[in-house]
């Protein structure tokens, strides 16, 4: 009998007392796979669509709220209300591990589990997991029944046959493959409720289905299965990546990576993006194709340097050949094969750190104290640098608490048992990956927000008060104060005229590398609560709105509440000197030191990367800044005419897109605000 | 040794090959009514003003110097003419070496007529060369020979103005007549040197040459590319704000004139590209 979602969500809620969180979430998704409505929707050739989304995860958030009054006992709260940094869950950013989910199919991964059952004797606790386990996946398998009958009732054979056969056997054939990969999905995504943020290597992982001669019906099913993926609406973008390097360092690039990479520049796909992973032997020829692609409009596609992201893996602790199987669970963060990435759980607000160390402290806007006084009346620059420093230390180890009050409940909030049942280290341990914590790496992140905006300041500080004298540290925090009023012509001329991060000047740039080191220092290979490191990254996401609007004024001409910098890259217009100086800028960070992400925003305009000298220009600029230690790049190609005229009538352009912070968007649903910031954006480009 | 520029254009795919960087030298013997670039004309330090950026601060007490340009919060006020050594020019363009390199791009010494503070720029070009990148000199071509000479050693290609055969086209056009320039083309391309040619394309003042410059060209040797370019007129604002009288022709070129000149010379067996579309 299914149930609509109200009843689902109203059964699953009386699981929320914590006590065996394994057996009540287990338990849950077998009611969820008993009791779904299901629906075929016209337009699928893969998979049906059911009303359960979302259900475990509204109940993990139920549960987490039990222990969020830890923050305000451990003397958090002030700094985590005044947006000076948050640590909180994450049971997404997650990567199954698709090795194991294509090769044994969902038959296998359930035969699997019967299998480490035999070796693990009598071990109760395990043989309990092994029980609850395939429990689960009987349940699946009824789900999958009821699905092929659904498919079949609306005349869909092809998609129910298979069905049928893949809970017989492993899948044999690209479709079933591509069946298998979407069947995953939904049992992770909407039974589970761990948010799952790729679909792995797909070049990789087809290449066993596919033949040359089947070229074409090949693409047939590679557009089809785009289109699913595509109307599965995973929030922020369903990533995929193609190319990187395997353990020898050879190439992975094979026909499939150029049949996809077409295949995606003929879709019109708004929700799915890509990432490229690029290697000093990577084909000149699929960059070009995804460069090209990006001019096209194709803005969602990210290239990372594969050696700089297996250098950073292998310095926070994973194994070299788990560090070169990666993959990137979300936007730009990346994560060795076997590793819970965690990579939202916290961040810090680098410009709140120097707001507070001018205050010596306090809060500007709410008044609270947020770290200790160490004064705030330095005789020379170094003095408040180097209290800047510690404050932001502090920041780093706020936002790690928070996240380890949290974190050292796991066994209390939430487990996942599809997710758990495709990693070899949860079945060997047996227990679940969150509620036993039995993943290889069970690390957790930290990302450093509004880098450039401090860097900045920083700079605008030095010169100021310690090179020029035109003002004291107290007039400057004054003016801070009261957010620049009767001061527009300072604030302007700073925010115009002064030295800024992004124009390729090596001591403006300096502070950018060693604020990273800071951070770095003071958070890679920390241990969390779960027996896992944590790690670093740069980017920002929406994050630099929220906490924009929780930071003053700050020194480098920024008003109060205004949004701070965005992922790793410049300020807002403050790169005027072209992308080459920006992404010099760039280099002067070690991203060797974030695994998590460090990310740069190219915005170019549409002149600039015309005809075949700008494309040669893009692949070269490319290729220099990984050669140069860079870490991720990710492009707007932007047409200052285009975008105004699409602001004026959007109903002209209903499929322009830009990619916002870490997914693409359409263009017509941007609030006015942020159409105008793209518009003045794609005039600097 | 120092020289006068009155700006540095990092990551131009317009100038030639690969991602360059393109020096503005400041000074130019030539008046040609569509300059789009008149703040490289004087050769003297020059600030422009404006007017519609200007949010009366007055932080400049209405005095326009480099110091008072600097210092204006709106940018309302723009110095142009920085002197530089030679030295520190070069290590500053060799920021983007490593993009030179991977891209085949390098520098483009452009202006104003970068060859008329010569010594300057055989100096620049020989520092560049010596550091293995790639040097282009762009050149309205009415330049001592000397100088030319001396640059030639350093020069990977030059982009050659061509405005008009005729002498009286020319000189109403540019306000000099066109010898000289022929001469040294000639030179250049005797000399062997790879030589693009640029021809500004400017409807009812010199669209008429075309077929001369296509008849002139034929035959000459070294020619790798002959571009035509389409006029615009996005410059009239930086007249005004220099001060300088606005010379700009209020004539549209349209991508048919750019296309159609392209064609005839093409007829000529010379290799024309459309400055529109690149290829």
């Amino acid at each position: 009998m299914s149930l609509n979602r109200e009843q689902l969500l109203e059964y699953a809620k009386k699981q929320v007392n914590t006590e065996d969180v394994r057996r009540e979430d287990y338990e849950n998704v077998i009611y969820l796979l008993d009791h779904c409505q299901i629906t075929v929707p016209a337009e699928n050739r893969f998979f049906v669509d059911v009303n359960c989304n979302g259900i475990q995860r509204e109940i993990y958030r139920e549960r987490c709220a039990l222990f969020q009054p830890l923050w305000e006992e451990h003397g958090l709260m002030p700094g985590i209300r005044g947006g000076a940094f948050a640590g909180d869950h994450d049971f997404g950013h997650t990567c199954a591990h698709w090795e194991s989910v294509l090769s044994l199919g969902i038959f296998g991964l359930w035969k699997r589990v019967g299998e480490y059952a035999k070796q693990a004797g009598d071990h109760a606790r395990k043989q309990e997991f092994y029980t609850q386990l395939d429990a689960v996946y009987q349940g699946a398998f009824r789900f999958l029944k009821r699905a092929a009958d659904s498919a079949r009732a609306v005349g869909k054979h092809e998609m129910a046959e298979s069905l049928e056969y893949l809970t017989t056997d492993a899948p044999r054939t690209m479709y079933e493959a591509m069946q298998t990969v979407i069947v995953y999905y939904v049992l992770q995504q909407m039974f589970d409720g761990s948010p799952l943020r790729t679909v792995g290597r797909l070049d990789k992982l087809f290449a066993p289905y596919y033949s040359s001669d089947r070229r074409a019906e090949t693409e047939a099913l590679m557009l089809d299965f785009l289109a699913e993926l595509d109307r599965l609406k995973a929030d922020a973008n369903m990533p995929f990546a193609l190319g990187g390097t395997d353990a020898q360092g050879n190439c992975l690039v094979n026909e499939l990576s150029y049949l996809i990479l077409n295949c995606y520049r003929k879709s019109n796909t708004t929700n799915v993006k890509f990432h490229i992973l690029c290697s000093r032997n990577t084909p000149e020829e699929l960059v070009l194709g995804g460069l090209d692609a990006v001019r096209e409009g194709k803005n969602s596609i990210v290239f990372l340097s594969d050696e700089k992201v297996i250098e950073s893996l292998v310095k926070i602790g994973a194994a070299p050949e788990d560090a070169v199987n990666y993959h990137v669970v979300g936007c730009y963060e990346c994560g060795a094969e076997g590793e819970i990435t965690c990579s939202c759980n916290a961040k810090v607000n680098i410009p709140k750190a120097l707001e507070l160390t001018l205050t010596d402290g306090v809060d500007l806007l709410t008044g609270e104290r947020i770290v200790p006084a160490r004064g705030a009346d330095f005789a020379s620059f170094e003095d408040l640098y180097a209290s800047f420093t510690d404050t932001l230390r502090d920041l780093c180890r706020g936002a790690m608490k928070a996240t380890d009050l949290i974190e050292a409940n796991y066994h209390r909030i939430h487990a996942s048992p599809f997710f758990t049942s495709t990693y070899p280290s949860a079945l060997e341990k047996g227990g679940d990956l969150y509620a036993d914590q039995t993943a290889k790496y069970n690390n957790s992140s930290v990302n450093g927000i509004g880098l450039a905006t401090a860097v900045d300041s920083l700079v605008a500080i030095r010169k100021l008060v310690y090179e020029d004298g035109t003002l004291t540290l107290s007039e400057l925090l004054e003016i801070l104060k009261t957010d620049w009023a009767g001061k527009e012509p300072l604030r302007l001329l700073i925010q115009n005229r002064f030295p800024k991060f992004g124009n390729a000047k090596p001591d403006v740039d300096a502070f950018a590398g060693d604020i990273v080191d800071v951070m770095h220092g003071e958070i890679s290979g920390k241990p969390n609560a779960k027996g896992g490191v944590y790690r670093l990254g740069l980017f920002s996401i929406n994050w630099r709105w929220a906490f924009g609007a929780k930071t003053a004024a700050s020194a480098d001409g920024r008003r109060k509440g205004d949004p701070i910098s965005q992922n790793t890259g410049a300020s807002f217009g403050a790169h005027r000197e072209g992308a080459t100086a920006h992404l010099t800028s760039l280099c002067a960070i070690d991203s060797s030191k974030t695994p998590n992400g460090a990310i740069v925003d190219l915005d170019l305009h549409s002149s600039s990367v015309k005809g075949s000298n700008g494309l040669k220009t893009m692949y070269a600029t490319l290729k220099t800044f990984f050669e140069k230690g860079g870490f991720s790049v990710h492009y707007n190609v932007l047409n200052t005419e285009v975008l105004k005229a699409a602001k004026a009538d959007p109903s002209a352009y209903p499929n322009l897109q830009v990619r916002l912070c870490g997914w693409n968007v359409l263009f017509a649903n941007l609030s006015d605000r942020e159409k105008d910031e793209f518009i003045a954006r794609s005039m600097k480009g | 040794m120092t020289g006068l520029i009155s700006g540095i254009k990092r990551m131009e795919i317009h100038d030639g090959d690969g991602c360059r960087t393109t020096v503005f030298f400041k000074g130019c013997p030539l008046r040609c009514l569509w300059c789009h670039n008149p703040e490289s004309i004087s050769f003297a330090p020059q600030v422009a003003f404006f007017r519609e950026k200007c949010m009366g601060c007055s932080l400049c007490v209405g005095q326009r110097t480099e110091k008072t340009a600097e210092n204006c919060p709106t940018c309302a006020q723009i110095f142009y003419g920085r002197t530089v050594e030679a030295e520190a020019l070069v290590s500053e363009l060799a920021q983007d070496e490593d993009y030179f390199r991977n891209s085949g791009g390098g520098v483009t010494l452009s202006g104003g007529e970068c060859l008329m503070q010569g010594d300057f720029a055989v100096e620049v070009a020989r520092l560049l060369k010596e550091r293995g990148i790639s040097v282009f000199v762009d050149t309205c071509g009415y330049v001592k020979r000397e100088i030319l000479e001396r640059i030639v050693p350093y020069t990977d290609r030059f982009l050659y103005d061509i405005k008009a055969i005729d002498p009286a086209v020319h000189r109403r056009c540019t306000g000099r007549e066109n010898g000289l320039i022929l001469e040294n083309l000639a030179f250049l391309s005797e000399r062997g040197c790879d030589v693009e040619i640029r021809y500004p394309l400017v409807k009812d003042y010199n669209d008429g040459e075309c077929d001369k410059i296509g008849a002139f060209l034929q035959g000459m040797k070294g020619i790798s590319k002959i571009k035509v370019l389409q006029y615009h007129s996005f410059a009239a604002s930086r007249y005004e704000a220099l001060g300088m009288e606005n010379t700009l022709p209020r004539v549209v070129t349209t991508p048919q004139d750019v296309a159609q000149a392209v064609e005839i010379l093409q007829s000529y067996g010379l290799p024309a590209v459309n400055g529109i579309s690149e290829d």
